[in-house]
């Protein structure tokens, strides 16, 4: 082997970095395409068996989908589901490249609003309009999944983001459950307080727990049921008559919460809440069988903040559909996929999942053994705005918009605090 | 640029004869050795060149495209990005102005209460090791267990802080929750939390110091004052350059605390540089993001040249 110079060698380790810098600058995500993420076809059809990632972001649920797992293997020989379970903000920010390649999550779940849209532009998903699962599902809680023509993601969960109420402390109290209008629920929450009690407790410390009661707050506010599109398209601003009074009704609720309820994180909120010292918490059903948890043994119902002046509200409350169930296109193994949606999305299993978790699904024909459940079903049939915070698909602006509500709780006037966040939403235009 | 002599000599010895003109002459190596040699470390060029250069090449050509992460379109947006972040962005700013509050302070309090908990603690008495000890254990926990510790002192219904003034009467506040205050509350935290592994540096330097120069000292009838200008603060200048250097990085990218006891995402008071690149990777904006991570690196370069630079505490010759 004949000898080299050092200049010869320092020659080709520079080769070898330009080499390293060229491929760098190859387009951003390398191929350029998710591999295999081919976007809405149906899930091939095949053998029900292999192993199934599943992934999602419910830690708390994974016990119950840990039988449902069980019962569909029972189903299937040769079947195996794994469950990936990232916490919901990691899951919000990394789930899609996780799955993209297809190794993780065969089936999944996303929240509505912007990260179902991303999953939807990436390519992610698979038509599931004819497949068996879509079948079981209430007509009217399936738009959360559709984009345009396609059923791209089944959405799960039902829950109701309203104020949770306990109900023994309301009968003390003697204060009304369900204020017809925004005089009413002031008049209810001056009652809770006059009997000793914090009347919400509200995590104003948790930016996503917090700003659930925004749901409530806009519904019948706004002008249009698109609101929150609207502001992010800069069609309606958060300096407009609308917004600014639902901001006041904000300061209206500045006396009933607990006291420093911005520096409150959910844990505490919701302790609050479960040992009655607060008649309300103010984040929504999903929490019930966290404060049950906690060893709140009392009744509770939902109350909705009207906050229409004559009780002549479009909405009597708020609702999510969420928990979005899809199948990845990348998958290799899509017909197990598509059979375990197939199989969480029958009523008795879906109805398992619900009573177990105390959640409602969006299920038809679902049995509610859970006494909570029962307890706020017809809260199922009544006239309920879809959650409008989840319209946002800019978090920022989301955050902005909802911070002006916190500012307002914290001393910042209605003006100032709807002008710093249309500033944010200007600059996001 | 000094050469070392013994270099020096041994090129003088083998390029001979000098040439007639040396600025023209291109001096030739005189080094040949086994190519195979040079194979030796291709792990590890290799192991940098994927890891490190590749990445950071990559990061600066996102920062001048559009890219949203996952799609296979995107635009080459030249500075735009970088443009935006600083007229268009007041989230930006915002995190860029709360990151610099965030850095001062924890480097002043941090360089000082170290020193002086060294100070008190060098001696190698029983007590002071004890101390020491309970001292330098923050060090030890993750930053999420001492976000969490921290997150519950504050609570303000439940917290310990609250608590702790309640028995004397006093109605404490909402910490985290009053935006004006914040970001101090996280500054304590963070002080808590690394001035232990700063004070053993600079006990380091200061069990570095003879006996003698304090005893000469003292017989001259220094006060402890001058004791400390004269002689403890040189010694220690050196230690005090490193602490500034590294809490001011440290400081720069409390990321896992600010997101720990702030949450995901932090409200803007407590939003620093990097919980803001995260947001905005997380808001699907990867090329921006890419911009911002590439004026992060180049803000901790910058403050830590300038501090460097201005500090200058290292005394000459070391």
């Amino acid at each position: 082997m004949s000898q080299i110079s050092r200049r010869q060698a320092v020659a080709l380790l520079g080769a070898l970095g330009f080499g390293a810098a060229a491929a760098a600058c190859a387009g951003p995500g390398g191929s350029t395409k998710p591999a295999g993420a081919s976007g809405p076809a149906a899930p091939s059809a095949g053998a029900v068996t292999g192993k199934v990632s599943f992934a999602h972001w419910r830690g708390e649920d994974k016990a119950v989908f840990d039988e449902l797992i069980k019962r569909f293997a029972a189903k299937h020989d040769g079947v195996e589901v794994a469950q990936d379970i990232s916490t919901s903000n990691d899951y919000n920010a990394q789930a899609l490249q996780k799955l993209r390649g297809g190794s993780i999550g065969d089936a999944f779940a996303t929240f509505r609003g912007a990260q179902f849209k991303n999953f939807t532009e990436a390519g992610i998903y698979t038509e599931l309009k004819d497949s068996q699962a879509v079948k079981n599902y209430q007509k009217g809680l399936l738009s959360a999944g559709q984009s345009g023509d396609s059923q791209l993601g089944l959405p799960y969960q039902v829950v109701f983001p309203m104020p949770m109420a306990n109900l023994d402390l309301f009968d003390k109290a003697g204060a009304e459950i369900a204020p017809k209008n925004w005089d009413a629920f002031l008049a209810m929450c001056e009652k809770l307080a006059s009997a000793g009690l914090i009347p919400i407790s509200w995590p104003g410390g948790d930016v996503g727990n917090g700003g659930q009661l925004f749901n409530c707050m806009i519904a019948n506010n706004a002008p249009v049921d698109d609101m929150c599109a609207q502001i992010e398209q800069g069609k309606l601003k958060c300096t407009d008559d609308w917004f600014i009074k639902m901001l006041n009704q904000y300061k209206d609720l500045r006396p009933f919460v607990q006291p420093n309820a911005t520096g409150t994180a959910v844990e505490p909120a919701q302790n609050l809440f479960s040992q009655g010292k607060a008649a309300m918490l103010a984040t929504g059903s999903y929490h019930l069988a966290a404060v049950r948890g906690l060893g709140a043994k009392f009744p509770i119902d939902l109350v909705f903040p009207n906050t229409t002046s004559d009780g002549k509200g479009k909405y009597e409350g708020a609702y999510n559909a969420t928990f979005i169930l899809g199948v990845n296109s990348a998958s290799k193994n899509q017909a197990a996929a598509a059979a375990w949606i197939d199989f969480l999305s029958e009523p008795e299993n879906a109805g398992y999942y619900a009573n177990q978790t105390a959640q409602h699904v969006a299920v038809d024909k679902v049995e509610y053994t859970n006494p909570d459940l029962k307890r706020l079903s017809p809260w199922l049939q009544k006239k309920t705005a879809l959650a409008a915070r989840f319209q946002f698909n800019n978090l920022d602006v989301r955050n902005a918009v909802e911070a002006s509500a916190t500012a307002v709780i914290s001393g910042t006037s209605p003006e100032q605090a709807a002008a710093a966040a249309q500033k944010i939403v200007d600059e996001r235009l | 640029m000094s050469i070392h002599p013994g270099t020096a000599a041994k090129r003088k010895a083998t390029d001979s004869p000098a040439p007639a003109n040396p600025a023209k002459v291109r001096r030739r190596s005189p080094t040949r050795v086994n190519p195979a040699l040079y194979l030796f470390p291709l792990p590890a060029v290799a192991v940098v060149a994927f890891f490190l250069v590749m990445p950071t090449l990559q990061a600066f050509q996102y920062a001048i495209t559009d890219w949203n992460g996952f799609s296979a379109a995107f635009n080459y947006v030249g500075l735009d990005n970088f443009v935006r972040a600083f007229t268009k962005d007041s989230l930006f700013t915002n995190a860029l102005t709360n990151n610099l509050k965030f850095v001062l302070l924890v480097v002043i309090a941090q360089t000082l209460f170290s020193l002086v908990l060294a100070l008190l603690l060098t001696k190698n008495s029983r007590g002071s090791i004890l101390l020491r000890a309970l001292f330098f254990f923050p060090t030890i926990l993750s930053s999420v267990s001492v976000a969490f510790i921290w997150k519950f002192i504050y609570d303000p219904n439940f917290g310990l802080a609250n608590s702790v003034l309640r028995t004397v009467g006093v109605d404490g506040g909402a910490y985290l929750g009053n935006d004006a205050q914040a970001l101090y509350w996280v500054a304590v935290t963070q002080v808590w939390f690394h001035s232990g592994q700063m004070m053993v540096v600079y006990i380091a330097g200061l069990q570095a110091i003879p006996r003698e120069l304090y005893e000469a000292a003292e017989m001259d009838g220094a006060n402890k004052w001058q004791q400390f200008k004269s002689i403890t603060w040189p010694f220690v200048a050196p230690a005090t350059s490193i602490v500034v250097a590294y809490t001011t990085v440290q400081s720069f990218k409390a990321f896992d605390l600010i997101l720990g006891i702030a949450g995901n995402p932090p409200k803007a008071s407590l939003d620093i540089l990097s919980t803001r690149i995260y947001s905005t990777f997380a808001n699907s904006e990867f090329g921006y993001a890419a911009a911002q991570s590439i004026i992060f690196m180049a803000m901790i370069a910058l403050v830590t040249w300038l501090q460097r630079r201005l500090l200058r505490l290292t005394p000459k010759g070391d």
